[in-house]
């Protein structure tokens, strides 16, 4: 069994019209047993900007604590939010610093730039950034994520039909997947705010 | 060559253990819906080893009686395999009967036949589909060594993952609230089974090329062809 | 009467000369029509190619991932098991029907490989019938189970896996026997089997009394099931009871552990 699947994580983002959708699951688990139903796994970074860490559920809390003081010093030393784009550098080259002994940790950041632009990436767990046009996906339940992604997205989604887009999305995969589920969170961030809900979500 | 230079090529050279493996991975999707006088069994018919592509016309999906059609995926050597001694099965019934095998009979059929290979399986994943003795769409799924169950819609092979949650979703409603559900009609059932493939096909690299759609209903099975992405 | 039950005992899966060896019920084989490679091949020579620990690049992957239950009590015995089968960390089904209803007055149970359970207690459904047959009664608990027991016990070592419980009622009144592929049989008034048994224990044995009413103890099973169903990731689906009564076995229900939960919440 690989060390990125011992917790349990699933998480996606999604583009939509001047709007983007990060969602992830609620479960800790010690492989087959649930600990926890409450875990979080996405992070705000600035307002505007999300950030899901899929994984080693330590490497999760480790990197969460890094990247914060990282977003501090940057914001201090600049004297302005950083862009999700540098982030998603920045993130990058935190996970390629231990390229020999990795986080076990796949990250997806969300989030709106200072134009408002819409901008999502996927890495793996060295940092090889992705950054794609529709959505990314992380985690164990990444294929039925990906499948639901692939069928029910479509370019140019309003905030409200996103949201509704991710969850299904989200939802079916878990139901599919083991290790993820036992509830979810999906937070859309358009230019004006932050919708974040918490979805119904089956407990077994 | 002299003899010392023989001594430590020849003689003092490990001999190279050649291994053998009964079985590889061809790849491949199917999928069956069910529904209430209708069931929709489909496949494309790419067959890979590894990234090579063996052929892009190798159909997984095999008409089995006027009112059954099986799939499978995975292995296709042991898929052939199976559908040919189950073939010759069918056949022997229907001699020793004098009627055609029903759905219920067909899918026990299968069972026992993966099962008495339990030792050294098929590796194969069924699915069988079809209208049974009430005339109702039924779709049976298969595990390699033979446990099978009824279901209402399944995806079998290297792309399962891909379109099972979008199957849940769209054919059993699941995660979505409504009164009544809508009935499933043999229009959607094929629209549904075209969308699954078509998006398996972007991501998986072992599903493409051609989509095969069984439709098997209470006055026989009709076979539809639709072209998939050949990437 | 006996020339036509003779007709029927040889099975598919049977050896001639084993037919002293256990019983005189008429044979259980099997072993005749499995097929096994004529060549050795390392892979399914050594540890079989179904076998969950071995990590070959094309293992095949059979169906795991279980909580079932059974307890006595005044009323009989009720059964309760979860409907999830995973392979890997995919979720092969959620519909499965992991209570085998092997004749109207015997139950199995399944965990373990579900090809495995399948076939051995269909193939026990079929030796109960000839024994019926021949002994013009019906087959005891103890006696069923035993058969099994036997039946599965020399393909030990061989990649077989079955953790079953086997229940009923019979002369004696309710029995309840444990049966799995190492050739374990034990008779007891409480199992829980499978991944999420652990769990079901906790809620079981807080909640067991003898004397509980046949609602309540239902009521204790499907509970049982259910919180096994939200601590362990391999159990889930819907909660399936039967109860076993004088007359034969019932079917209590099918409950969806995705509704039960927000019900058990109190929403």
């Amino acid at each position: 069994m690989s060390i990125l699947e011992y917790n349990g994580a699933a998480i996606v983002a999604m583009m939509g019209k001047n709007c983007v959708a990060i969602a992830a699951d609620k479960r800790l688990g010690v492989q087959l047993m649930t600990v926890s139903t409450n875990f979080q796994k996405i992070f705000p970074a600035t307002e505007k900007c999300y950030i899901g860490l899929a994984g080693l559920a330590t490497d999760v809390q480790t990197l969460t604590e890094r990247f914060r003081l990282k977003i501090n010093m940057y914001k201090l030393r600049e004297e302005r939010e950083i862009e999700p784009r540098t982030l998603s550098h920045l993130v990058s080259t935190t996970l390629y610093e231990k390229r020999f002994s990795p986080y076990f940790v796949e990250p997806v950041i969300a989030g709106l730039d200072k134009n408002n632009q819409p901008f999502i990436c996927g890495m793996d767990l060295i940092g090889c950034r992705d950054v794609p046009r529709d959505f990314v996906v992380s985690g164990t339940a990444s294929e039925s994520l990906l499948g639901m992604c692939e069928s029910l997205w479509e370019p140019d989604l309003e905030p409200e039909d996103l949201f509704e887009t991710i969850s299904q999305t989200v939802l079916n995969a878990v139901d599919r997947d083991c290790l993820s589920g036992w509830g979810a969170v999906v937070h859309v961030i358009t230019p004006e705010r932050v919708i974040t809900r918490n979805l119904k979500a089956r407990m077994d | 060559m002299n003899p010392v230079d023989f001594y430590n090529e020849t003689l003092t050279s490990v001999p190279t253990e050649h291994g053998f493996y009964p079985y590889e991975s061809n790849g491949g999707t199917a999928l069956a819906i069910a529904g209430e006088d209708f069931c929709v069994v489909a496949s494309d018919t790419r067959q890979s080893n590894g990234y090579l592509i063996n052929a892009r016309y190798a159909p997984k999906a095999f008409k089995m009686s006027e009112k059954a059609v099986l799939a499978n995926s995975v292995f296709a050597a042991d898929g052939n395999a199976l559908v040919r001694r189950l073939t010759q099965r069918i056949q022997w019934y229907k001699h020793s009967h004098e009627k055609e095998i029903s759905i219920t009979a067909l899918a026990q059929l299968v069972s026992n036949t993966l099962y008495y290979k339990r030792f050294f399986p098929f590796y194969t994943q069924v699915l069988l589909g079809g209208i049974d003795e009430s005339g109702a769409g039924v779709v049976y799924s298969f595990d390699p060594v033979g446990s099978y169950g009824l279901e209402v819609c399944r995806a079998n092979g290297t792309a399962s993952a891909l379109i099972q949650p979008f199957l849940d979703n769209q054919v059993e409603f699941k995660n979505v609230q409504f009164d009544d559900k809508p009935r499933m009609t043999l229009d959607r059932a094929i629209c549904i089974a075209k969308d699954a493939f078509t998006s398996a096909t972007e991501r998986d690299i072992y599903t493409g090329d051609h989509l095969e759609i069984f439709i098997i209903k209470q006055d026989g099975i009709t076979i539809e062809s639709y072209p998939l992405k050949k990437d | 009467m006996d020339a036509f039950v003779n007709r029927f005992k040889g099975s598919s899966t049977f050896l001639a000369d084993e037919i002293s060896m256990l019983d005189g019920f008429g044979s259980y084989d099997a072993v005749k029509e499995f097929s096994q490679p004529v060549f050795e091949i390392p892979a399914v020579q050594n540890a079989n190619c179904t076998d969950e620990k071995s990590d070959s690049e094309c293992r095949i992957k059979i169906e795991h991932g279980t909580t079932t239950l059974a307890f006595k009590f005044q009323g009989g015995i009720i059964v309760a098991v979860d409907s999830r089968a995973s392979a890997g960390n995919y979720i092969a089904s959620q519909t499965v029907k992991k209570v085998i209803e092997i004749n109207p007055y015997l139950l199995g149970t399944m965990a373990g490989g579900a090809a495995d359970c399948q076939f051995w207690q269909r193939e026990l459904g079929r030796h109960c019938r000839l024994y019926e047959l021949r002994n013009k009664e019906r087959i005891s608990v103890a006696a069923a189970s035993k058969l099994l027991a036997n039946m599965v016990y020399p393909y030990k070592r061989m990649g077989i896996s079955m953790g079953t419980m086997v229940t009923g009622w019979d002369k004696t009144g309710p029995n309840l026997f444990y049966v799995d592929s190492d050739g374990s049989r034990y008779k007891n008034d409480v199992f829980s089997v499978g991944s999420g048994a652990t769990f079901a224990y906790g809620v079981l044995d807080s909640g067991l009394d003898y004397e509980l009413s046949t609602n309540d103890a239902i009521e204790l099973g499907r509970r049982s099931i259910y919180q096994a169903t939200y601590r362990d990731a391999a159990s889930g689906g819907s909660v399936r009871i039967y109860h076993v009564e004088k007359e034969g076995w019932k079917f209590i229900g099918l409950y969806d552990v995705g509704k039960l939960h927000w019900e058990y919440c109190g929403l």
